[in-house]
């Protein structure tokens, strides 16, 4: 008895220490340096002057004053996550549609080396059009740093690999103000018409935020505004299956 | 159905004792915790940091749950043993458990202190902010495991002892609904059975709750916060439903003693009983009322499954209660008192709570004081009451104290004015908009500062009725206690 009351007590020790040692490491999403959304959302972005080749002298709130934007924040030479994820949200953007009518995307370089020709040339290496609908632009670094602290995006100098560190994401912005943030290299088609959706005043419910969730217990689809149950909606069975199950077990093999 | 009083000694006796004097040297220590709570709601310790208001809450709530659910246990356990043979051994296990699990919860407030409330809501634990360390919320969902180990080993077993004298229809009494009286069921074995598969599945809930938990901090994902919600109120709400189901069940079983009547089961209390045991899984969504995010058909059974579960196993129990009681020649003593007013105390916080689930109400009393009014009312007013009554009907057999018949009104009033009282600010808070779990009320909200003033007279007559009762009923179990060890 002494001795399975001493396993016991070094089993329960070992497993507070195992699940102190998880938040010493910070198994949170907190870790991973994404911002977190509900710190920025509804906050204003300031209204700072953007050069492109087509137009040197442009205000941010001449783009957002009439439609919404998607604003994103990427630089020329980069040779990580920028071009894959250009690619992806203008493929994803082919997809969702309503480009030019329900909203424009917005391009700013953060790195001060860009020029607006730059920029053009990385648009034209991506395939995409300067129609208007697609602004890659630039601007004075301390300007960017503003917007980019205002949105919580954030971007560090790797001097030994000779590029920035940097997340891959977009701010929904609407009148200036941000409405959401999509976080992620890949731009996923559901997630970009939520935001569409909720740029042109849409009631978006619900919406996962970034991170890996092992069980989710529905899934908003905002195409037919419909949830529909996920894994996770199972383990609510669980609990009630579980017991009856075991109490059925437990007469059945009662001796009486 | 026993419709005489014990007569022998149960050999789970000596271990009730123990179980019921733990409970009873805990529940004035909790209620001084609540004074506490109320007593900072006041404005009377202003320099004191609201950590220790959500720290202290933290225990007073899980504390007075987990007291009352194992208090519940321990007399239905008693009790059964009158047709079945609980295992003495697991009751102990359950109990080195539960010692366990409020070390490592006194330690984890106290000294950690860590406010995440009974309910610990994810993400909260996870969260602190630096206002506890991280080896608190350990330490609480260590405590929270242990706990649910000892409890379902118990729970198992208690259906062990069931199975091995009755069926599971038998058990469940599906021969009375098909008209049939043989074998006789005790009403008794029928809830106890309804309510143990009902609490496994609670704990399973907390199983799979934990492991979530363990597996975010070790795996580095996240979870989905609508469905860690959900199995946090399956369990919660499903723990807090049997600990009354299991009081009611003590009524059920005691009381026609007293009433010098029989209470047996027919086809309606089959039928309740089994409804509930489908019902019970889904009520907890009531809970979820003002999570858009949850779909809205689980409202609508949420808001169903509410209403519904009221009418079979209060309305059949309380209108039961009456029937047994009107025109008996009903013996008046403390547990007879006591049992009534639980009933009644059930009753009235029932109504509340069929209140605050109809959706349009909830929309206004969500998060505000009439929350903790309506579930106050059950458990002061309600389950613990019961359970006093079975603590004292215990120390009186075989004590041969005689019961003073002025002291035992004197108790009952103050227990009944200084709850009720108590209560009164509760429900007026609530239905004047004053929100619940503010350590200090703001401006806006300042009435509920003198509500909480006038609460602390009330919480102190409760408290001076609650000396008397413990005074009476402590001596009388030590005095049983010390004849049945020397008997044996």
């Amino acid at each position: 008895m002494r001795w399975s009351l001493d396993s016991f007590c070094r089993t329960v020790t070992l497993l507070l220490a195992l699940v102190a040692r998880g938040f010493a490491q910070g198994g949170t999403s907190d870790a991973v340096g994404l911002p977190d959304e509900a710190r920025y959302l509804n906050n204003a972005l300031p209204d700072i002057r953007v050069q492109t080749i087509e137009r040197p002298d442009l205000r941010l709130s001449d783009l957002w004053g009439d439609q919404p934007v998607l604003l994103t924040m990427v630089f020329a030479r980069c040779a990580g996550i920028c071009s894959p994820f250009l690619r992806s949200l203008k493929s994803t953007v082919d997809r969702v549609g309503g480009l030019g009518l329900d909203y424009r995307v917005v391009v700013l370089s953060f790195d001060p080396k860009d020029s607006p020709a730059d920029m053009a040339s990385l648009a034209r290496h991506l395939g995409i059009p300067s129609d208007g609908n697609w602004v890659f632009g630039t601007s004075e670094p301390a300007q960017v740093q503003r917007v980019a602290a205002g949105m919580g995006f954030w971007f560090t100098w790797n001097a030994e690999r000779e590029q920035f560190d940097h997340p891959a994401m977009i701010a929904g912005v609407r009148h200036g103000q941000i409405l959401r943030l999509l976080i992620g290299g890949t731009v996923a088609p559901v997630r970009l018409r939520e935001v569409v959706d909720e740029l042109n005043g849409g009631f978006v419910k619900a919406y996962p935020l970034p991170g890996k969730a092992l069980f989710r217990c529905f899934q908003y689809d905002p195409a037919t505004q419909k949830y529909r149950p996920d894994w996770g909606f199972l383990l609510l069975f669980l609990p009630g299956s579980v017991a009856l199950f075991g109490t059925f077990w437990i007469f059945r093999t009662a001796r009486r | 159905m026993a419709d005489t009083l014990d007569s022998a000694p149960s050999p789970y006796r000596g271990l009730t004792f123990v179980w019921i004097l733990t409970v009873l040297a805990l529940f004035p220590i909790l209620v001084i915790l609540g004074f506490f709570l109320r007593a900072l709601q006041a404005d009377y310790m202003t320099k004191l940091r609201p950590e220790w208001f959500y720290a202290v809450m933290t225990l007073h709530g899980l504390g007075m749950v987990g007291t009352w659910y194992v208090g519940s246990m321990a007399g239905v356990s008693y009790l059964l043993s009158r047709y079945v043979k609980p295992s003495v051994v697991i009751s102990r296990i359950a109990f080195g458990a539960t010692l366990l699990g409020v070390v490592l919860l006194l330690a984890c407030t106290l000294i950690g202190r860590l406010g995440v409330g009974w309910y610990f809501l994810y993400p909260l634990p996870l969260h602190s902010k630096g206002v506890w360390p991280a080896w608190a919320t350990a330490a609480f969902l260590g405590s929270l495991g242990v706990f649910g180990v000892g409890w379902t080993i118990w729970s198992l077993d208690l259906l062990r002892a069931i199975a091995q004298r009755y069926s599971f229809s038998a058990a469940m009494a599906w021969h009375y609904l098909r008209g049939k009286q043989n074998p006789e069921v005790p009403p008794l074995v029928l809830i106890v059975t309804v309510s143990m598969v009902s609490s496994l599945a609670g704990f399973v809930a907390a199983v799979v709750l934990l492991v979530l938990y363990v597996l975010e901090l070790l795996g580095g994902f996240n979870n989905d916060a609508l469905l860690m919600k959900n199995l946090t109120f399956f369990f919660g709400h499903v723990l807090v439903n049997i600990t009354m189901y299991l009081g009611v069940a003590v009524v059920y079983e005691l009381l026609p003693a007293y009433a010098g009547r029989p209470w047996k089961t027919n086809k309606i209390m089959a039928l309740a009983w089994n409804t509930v045991l489908f019902l019970v899984m889904f009520a907890y969504l009531h809970h979820l009322y003002m999570d858009f995010a949850q779909p809205q058909w689980l409202q609508y059974l949420g808001q169903i499954s509410s209403y519904l579960i009221s009418v079979p196993a209060a309305v059949v129990s309380i209108f039961g209660a009456l029937l047994l009681v009107y025109r008996s020649r009903m013996r008046w003593n403390l547990v007879s008192l006591l049992m009534c007013f639980g009933v009644m105390g059930w009753a009235i916080g029932g109504v509340a709570a069929v209140i605050d689930s109809t959706v349009a109400v909830n929309l206004r009393f969500h998060n505000t004081l009439w929350v903790p009014a309506h579930f106050h009312t059950y458990y002061l007013m309600g389950v613990v009451l019961m359970i006093l009554a079975f603590a004292y009907y215990l120390g009186e057999q075989g004590s041969g104290i005689a019961e003073r018949q002025g002291l035992t009104k004197l108790i009952v009033a103050l227990i009944v004015l200084g709850g009720y009282g108590f209560l009164m600010m509760f429900y007026y808070g609530g239905a004047h908009s004053v929100p619940r779990r503010y350590a200090h009320y703001p401006e806006e909200v300042s009435q509920g500062i003198g509500q909480a003033r006038v609460a602390l007279v009330f919480i102190s007559l409760l408290l001076v009725g609650l000396a008397l009762y413990l005074w009476e009923t402590a001596r009388r179990c030590f005095k049983a206690l010390s004849a049945s060890s020397a008997s044996s």
